[in-house]
C-alpha cells in the first residue's frame, strides 16, 4: 500500500495579501515532513479560477519547489489538464520532463480534462471535445518524450517534425495516470495502460467493482506509453489523532468544508448540455450515497464510508479494508481552507507515519524509492508497436515502484 | 463560502402561497426552451438572499415552456433564474416570470411561488432554430440545432421567494422533465430589458448554450421543502406539512 498527500491548495476567505502565501508555505512544509516520514507521493492538482476551492493553477511550479526541498517522495503532477486551450501538449511534455529531471526521476504524470464550466468556459474550451483531446494527448506525450523526431497531424493539434526537449529522467518516461471521477473513466485508464487516480470519494463496493474491472481490462490493454502503469489509487482525507473523538471533532469539519466547496463548483453539465459530461462531479457521486437526501437542501451527508479520520487503530482497519479490495495507494487531503491548524496537520502526519504506516510496510521496504534509470534504448523508436518483451520489462519497472528490489532503486539522492 | 447579500423584502416581486397542496401538477405536451448566459461577477452576491450561495460564474437561465395541456389549460410560460446553491444543491432563483394566461399565472404563483405576471410570449420552434419573444422585454434567436441525447440536458431545481404558511420562505420547486427529443443551439439575445426580468443589474453578456426539448410532460410535484431566506439551508430548511 502506498500513501500520498494530495493538494488542492484551497484558500480561506478573505483573500487578503499573504493568505495564499501562507497556504503555499504550509503545504510545502507538509511536503517536507511527509518526505521525511516516508510518504510515497505528493500530488498537486491543476485548477483555474476556482476561488477558495483550489488556487493551484501552476502545479508544476509548486511541485518543482517540492522536488527541490525533498529527497525521496515522488511528485505527482495530478492532473495536468489535457485541453489545448489550457495546455499545448508540447508544453506539457516539456514541463513534465523538466520536472522529472529536477526531481531526479520522481515524477508521476496525471492527466485530466477538467469538469467545471468555470474552467472550460474561462478558456472558451469546447466541452464536447475534451474527451477526444485528452485521448490524443495521452497518446502523444510518450512519443514526445521518447522520439527525437516528433511530427503530428491530429484532431486537436498538428506540428511539423521537431525534437521535444528535454527528455525525461525516467526511462522510457514517467508513469502516467488519469484522474477518475465518474464511473467508466477507470476503463479508459485500463484500456490505455495507465494508472487509475481516484479523485472522488467512493464507497468500498463501488471501488471494488471498479478496481476489479480495471485489472481485468488492463490485462488486455493497448498501452499508450512504453510500459503499463497498473496501479489504482484512491482519494481520502486524513486526520489522525490518539483520541478518536478529537479526530472526528477536528477532521470532519475539514471534510464538510471540502464537500461544500466542491458542491458549489459550477459543473459543466449545469451550463452546457453535452454528452461529454454526464457526471455532476465529485460530490454529485457522494450525494447519491446519502439515502433519502435527494432533495433536502439541509442534508450535509453524502460523506462516504472508509474515511481516514480517527485514531490509529481505526485508520488501520479502514486502510486494511481499502487494501482488501485491491487499492494500491491512498492519497490524502490533509486540509481544506486551513480549517485545521497547520501544526495539527503536521502532528496528524507524524502520528499516522508512526502508528499506521508501518502496518502496511513489509520489513526492509524502502519507502518511495526513486526508480531506476535504464539505458535509453527505445529513445528513437516510435512507441507504437512496442514489442511484447519491452512491455513485459516495463511492467516489471512499473510494479517495481515501491519494491525493495535494490536493482530497481539504482539512483539514490 | 460566499452568501447572498440582497435585501430580502426589496429585491423581488413576492407572491403569496396561502396553503400547501398535496397533489402534483402535470403539464403535458410541452416544448421547453432554455438559454444559459453568464452575468457579471460583480453582482453575483448582491442579487441573492443570504440563504443562497452564488456560483462562479453566475448565470441567468431563461426558460420558456409552451404547454398544450394542463389544469390551467394551454399556456406559455417564461421565467429567468439566477444560478445559485441552496446548501449543497444546484438551484436557480427565479427573478421574474411571465405566463400568457391569468389562470396559469395565478396557479404558478399560488402553488409554487413563481413571481408571475401575465404577458405575451411567442415560442416558435423551427427545424433548425428557435425564436422566443416575451412582451417587449426579451427577444432571443437560437440557431444551428444539433441533436443531443435526452440525458444530456440538466434542469436544476428552482427557488422562489414567497410569502407562505411558514412565513417568508424560499420555496423549492423540483420540476421533473421528461424530454423525448433534445437539441442544442447557438443562442443570441437580441433584446433584454433587465428591470423587467427582476433587476436592472442583470447583464447576460456571455451566452453559454441554448436547448430546446420536446417533452411528453413536466411534472411539478407538491412543494416538499422551504428554506428561510436569511440563513443558510443547512440551518433554515423546513419540511412542508400539508393541511
Amino acid at each position: 500500500m502506498q500513501f500520498g498527500i494530495f493538494f488542492e491548495l484551497s484558500v480561506p476567505r478573505p483573500f487578503t495579501r499573504g493568505v495564499e502565501y501562507a497556504v503555499y508555505s504550509n503545504a510545502l512544509e507538509q511536503c517536507r515532513v511527509a518526505d521525511e516520514l516516508g510518504f510515497d507521493h505528493v500530488w498537486a492538482v491543476e485548477h483555474h479560477f476556482l476561488e477558495e476551492y483550489s488556487h493551484c493553477s501552476s502545479p508544476e511550479i509548486f511541485l518543482t519547489a517540492v522536488a527541490a526541498q525533498t529527497k525521496r517522495i515522488r511528485v505527482g503532477h495530478g492532473a495536468v489538464v489535457c485541453v489545448p486551450e489550457m495546455n499545448h501538449p508540447v508544453r506539457i511534455a516539456e514541463r513534465a520532463a523538466a520536472l522529472d529531471l529536477i526531481s531526479q526521476g520522481r515524477l508521476e504524470l496525471g492527466t485530466a480534462r477538467s469538469s467545471t464550466w468555470t474552467e472550460l468556459g474561462g478558456f472558451r474550451a469546447d466541452p464536447d471535445m475534451t474527451k477526444k483531446t485528452w485521448d490524443e494527448f495521452v497518446r502523444v506525450l510518450p512519443k514526445m518524450w521518447t522520439q527525437d523526431n516528433f511530427e503530428w497531424n491530429g484532431t486537436s493539434f498538428s506540428m511539423p517534425e521537431r525534437n521535444v526537449l528535454p527528455k525525461p529522467y525516467q526511462d522510457p518516461h514517467p508513469p502516467m495516470w488519469v484522474t477518475v471521477t465518474s464511473p467508466g473513466t477507470e476503463i479508459d485508464a485500463a484500456d490505455r495502460g495507465i494508472g487509475s487516480l481516484g479523485v472522488a470519494a467512493v464507497s468500498f463496493d463501488q471501488q471494488e467493482r471498479r478496481t476489479k474491472e480495471y485489472h481485468r481490462r488492463i490485462e488486455l490493454c493497448d498501452p499508450v506509453g512504453g510500459f503499463v502503469n497498473d496501479r489504482v489509487h484512491t482519494m481520502n482525507y486524513l486526520y489522525c489523532h490518539e483520541d478518536y473523538r478529537e479526530a472526528a471533532r477536528v477532521g470532519l469539519p475539514m471534510i464538510g468544508e471540502f464537500t461544500t466547496l466542491n458542491s458549489h463548483l459550477y459543473w459543466t453539465r449545469e451550463a452546457y448540455p453535452t454528452p461529454a459530461y454526464h457526471a455532476l462531479g465529485n460530490i454529485g457521486q457522494a450525494l447519491k450515497q446519502a439515502a433519502g437526501s435527494a432533495e433536502d437542501p439541509s442534508v450535509r451527508k453524502g460523506l462516504p464510508e472508509g474515511l481516514g479520520v480517527g485514531d490509529p487503530e481505526h485508520l488501520v482497519r479502514v486502510i486494511e479494508r481499502w487494501e482488501s479490495i485491491g487499492v494500491d495507494g491512498i492519497n490524502f487531503v490533509l486540509n481544506t481552507s486551513e480549517t485545521i491548524p497547520h501544526e495539527a496537520v503536521l502532528e496528524s502526519l507524524r502520528l499516522f507515519a508512526k502508528e499506521v504506516m508501518p502496518k502496511f510496510r513489509q520489513p526492509g521496504d524502502h519507502t518511495s524509492p526513486v526508480p531506476t534509470v535504464l539505458t535509453r534504448s527505445t529513445q528513437a523508436a516510435p512507441v507504437e508497436g512496442t514489442p511484447a518483451s519491452g512491455l513485459l520489462e516495463s511492467r516489471t519497472l512499473a510494479s517495481g515502484v515501491g519494491s525493495a528490489d535494490p536493482a530497481l532503486t539504482g539512483v539514490a539522492n | 463560502m460566499l452568501n447572498g447579500t440582497a435585501s430580502i423584502n426589496e429585491s423581488l416581486r413576492i407572491p403569496t402561497i396561502t396553503h400547501w397542496t398535496a397533489e402534483p401538477v402535470v403539464l403535458e405536451d410541452v416544448t421547453c426552451f432554455q438559454l444559459v448566459a453568464e452575468v457579471r461577477r460583480s453582482t453575483r452576491i448582491e442579487l441573492l438572499p443570504p440563504g443562497l450561495h452564488p456560483t462562479d460564474p453566475s448565470t441567468l437561465s431563461i426558460q420558456a415552456w409552451d404547454v398544450a395541456t394542463s389544469p390551467w389549460g394551454s399556456f406559455a410560460f417564461a421565467f429567468a433564474r439566477l444560478s445559485c446553491r441552496s446548501g449543497l444543491r444546484a438551484r436557480g432563483l427565479t427573478m421574474a416570470a411571465v405566463a400568457t394566461t391569468q389562470a396559469a399565472a395565478e396557479g404558478l404563483a399560488a402553488t409554487y411561488g413563481f413571481p408571475c405576471q401575465t404577458g405575451r410570449i411567442r415560442l416558435a420552434s423551427h427545424y433548425d432554430a428557435v425564436d422566443l419573444d416575451v412582451d417587449d422585454s426579451l427577444r432571443i434567436r437560437a440557431v444551428d440545432a444539433r441533436p443531443l441525447g435526452v440525458e444530456d440536458v440538466q434542469y436544476t431545481g428552482t427557488m422562489n421567494l414567497a410569502q407562505t404558511p411558514n412565513g417568508l420562505r424560499l420555496v423549492q420547486v423540483e420540476a421533473d422533465h421528461s424530454p423525448t427529443q433534445v437539441k442544442r443551439l447557438r443562442g443570441r439575445i437580441d433584446h433584454f430589458t433587465a428591470p423587467s426580468w427582476g433587476d436592472a443589474r442583470l447583464d447576460p453578456y456571455e451566452i453559454v448554450a441554448a436547448t430546446v426539448a420536446a417533452e411528453t410532460s413536466i411534472l411539478l410535484p407538491p412543494v416538499r421543502f422551504v428554506c428561510r431566506p436569511d440563513v443558510s439551508a443547512f440551518q433554515g430548511t423546513e419540511k412542508v406539512v400539508v393541511g
